[in-house]
């Protein structure tokens, strides 16, 4: 055998390895409520970097989610198993049956309906714009054309931002560019450092970090309309969601659920059961 | 940043080196073998660690710790974060040592085996005794790059929940909104590790100098 067959067979089979190794493993399966009692535990997947959803004080998860993870660990027949992981990983972790659900701010849009379910909403979050403070050139939804535009990569925000572009068009002017953060902190970084104009969020992300940071941050006006965060869990896994979306009942009705969004977002909401999005 | 904050990067760095720790002493001696198999020309499995070598340089880390963290549980192989990250660790820098070693087995004289031959000894006692100290010293300062960039890749891991130096200290600055701070207090950190690093490459290097010297 010549070394340039040799070669190019190494690299053939380099080549067929990955393809292999997908049929070998196949399509995934997220557990039934009936598979989780059995098993007795739950896995529950959450973000750490979501002030003021999901985030980490002196080594410990807290934020609104972590408040009713606790809440669910009281009520639930089952073990809770708690998974704390960057927003990357957490959607294909529950679409590929890793996690049973994720506990976190997905906002509910029409792309990722196709292929999860989504809970009874958790918040009120239409999407706003946060500028630098003392930014005067952007005083209207109208001045951020041909602004620069930090927001998270995959996020439901770059997926609406469409609307705003429907917006700014309207008042005669044009989208600028785009620039796309794995999360959160770095966008307000470059917001802070001038690199971007400003930062589309939603509005209780916004409200959380002007409140922090009022001498660096300042809130724009909503450049979306309805928009509502919600708990997300693999397409069709129908008894799990009713029984996600009772313990969200519970808590809207005992009241634990308003005073943690009354603590973490500044105000309680007014919330549909269930929502159809529209983008 | 609190005192509490710093404890957490603290933390992280525990899981870095000790994630580290765990891929150098598995990558090692697997890639070694790898070298030896196709230094040998071992049918088969030669052929088998040159198509290992070129899938496993070809793939990035992060795609390989998804794939792994991800797909292992479907195969009915029950994985966490820090096995997911281990084993990617591992699987990655053996592919990487196996190269270092084998360029230093190729480049090793064919007399010094003859000569050993000569005068009777066997496989192992040739590889311990006349190989292995030789190829050692030449491949050194590669496996030590190797090293350091593994340590420095582990921030990579994060995607699966892994918290090392560099998410702890994300974590940090989404809570404070102030990034800053922890990064510095995160390349502190790194520049202690990977300088420890080289400092046992010197002394490595020393000592087999003086025994040369000695000798």
């Amino acid at each position: 055998m010549s070394q340039k067959h040799s070669v190019r067979r190494t690299l053939l089979a380099a080549l067929a390895f990955p393809l292999a190794l997908w049929g070998a493993i196949g399509s995934a399966q997220g557990a039934t409520l009936e598979e989780i009692k059995k098993r007795g535990y739950m896995v529950v997947a959450t973000e750490d970097d979501f002030r003021p959803f999901e985030f980490v004080k002196d080594g410990k998860p807290t934020g609104f989610d972590n408040e009713m993870v606790e809440a669910l660990k009281k009520s639930a027949p089952f073990e809770i198993r708690q998974e704390i992981l960057p927003w990357t990983g957490i959607l294909a972790g529950v679409a590929t049956g890793k996690y049973d659900i994720a506990i976190t701010a997905a906002i509910i849009t029409k792309e990722r309906a196709q292929s999860l379910d989504f809970t009874s909403p958790i918040a009120d979050a239409t999407h706003y714009y946060v500028k630098k403070k003392g930014d005067s050139s952007i005083k209207s939804i109208a001045d951020l054309s041909g602004k620069t535009v930090g927001v998270q990569a995959g996020s439901a925000l770059l997926g609406r931002l469409p609307e705003l572009k429907a917006m700014i068009e309207k008042a005669g002017g044009k989208m600028g560019k785009v620039v796309e953060y794995t999360s959160y902190p770095e966008a307000y970084q470059d917001l802070a450092l001038g690199r971007t104009d400003y930062v589309v969020n939603t509005v209780i992300n916004l409200k959380s970090l002007v409140a922090e940071k009022p001498a660096v941050f300042e809130l724009g006006q909503p450049v979306s309309g309805k928009s509502y965060p919600a708990w997300a869990i693999k397409k069709g896994n129908t008894e799990l969601l009713v029984f996600m979306n009772d313990f969200i009942a519970k808590q809207k009705a005992n009241g634990t659920m308003p005073t943690l969004q009354k603590k973490w977002f500044g105000e309680a909401f007014e919330l549909p059961v269930s929502f159809t999005p529209e983008f | 940043m609190s005192s509490a904050d710093v404890l957490a990067i603290f933390g992280g760095a525990l899981t870095t080196l000790l994630l580290s720790a765990a891929g150098i002493a598995a990558g090692l001696p697997i890639g070694l073998g790898m070298a030896l198999v196709r230094w040998g020309r071992v049918p088969v499995a030669a052929r088998g660690v040159a198509i290992y070598v070129s899938l496993l340089r070809a793939t990035p880390l992060v795609t390989l710790v998804l794939l792994l963290f991800f797909a292992l549980p479907n195969a009915g192989i029950p994985v966490g974060p820090i096995s997911a990250g281990v084993l990617a660790l591992t699987l990655n820098t053996a592919a990487f040592n196996c190269e270092i070693w084998r360029a230093a087995l190729m480049d090793f004289p064919k007399e010094q085996i003859e000569a050993a031959q000569s005068v009777g000894m066997r496989r192992g006692l040739r590889f311990r005794r006349i190989v292995l100290p030789q190829i050692a010293r030449v491949s050194l300062p590669g496996l030590i790059n190797e090293m350091s960039l593994l340590i420095k890749v582990t921030p990579v891991l994060a995607v699966v929940g892994v918290v090392d130096i560099t998410r702890a200290a994300v974590r940090i600055g989404a809570e404070t909104y102030e990034p800053l701070p922890p990064f510095f207090v995160a390349l502190a950190i790194y520049l202690a590790i990977v300088f420890a690093l080289v400092s046992v490459q010197r002394w490595v290097e020393r000592r087999q100098l003086q025994r040369a010297a000695a000798a």
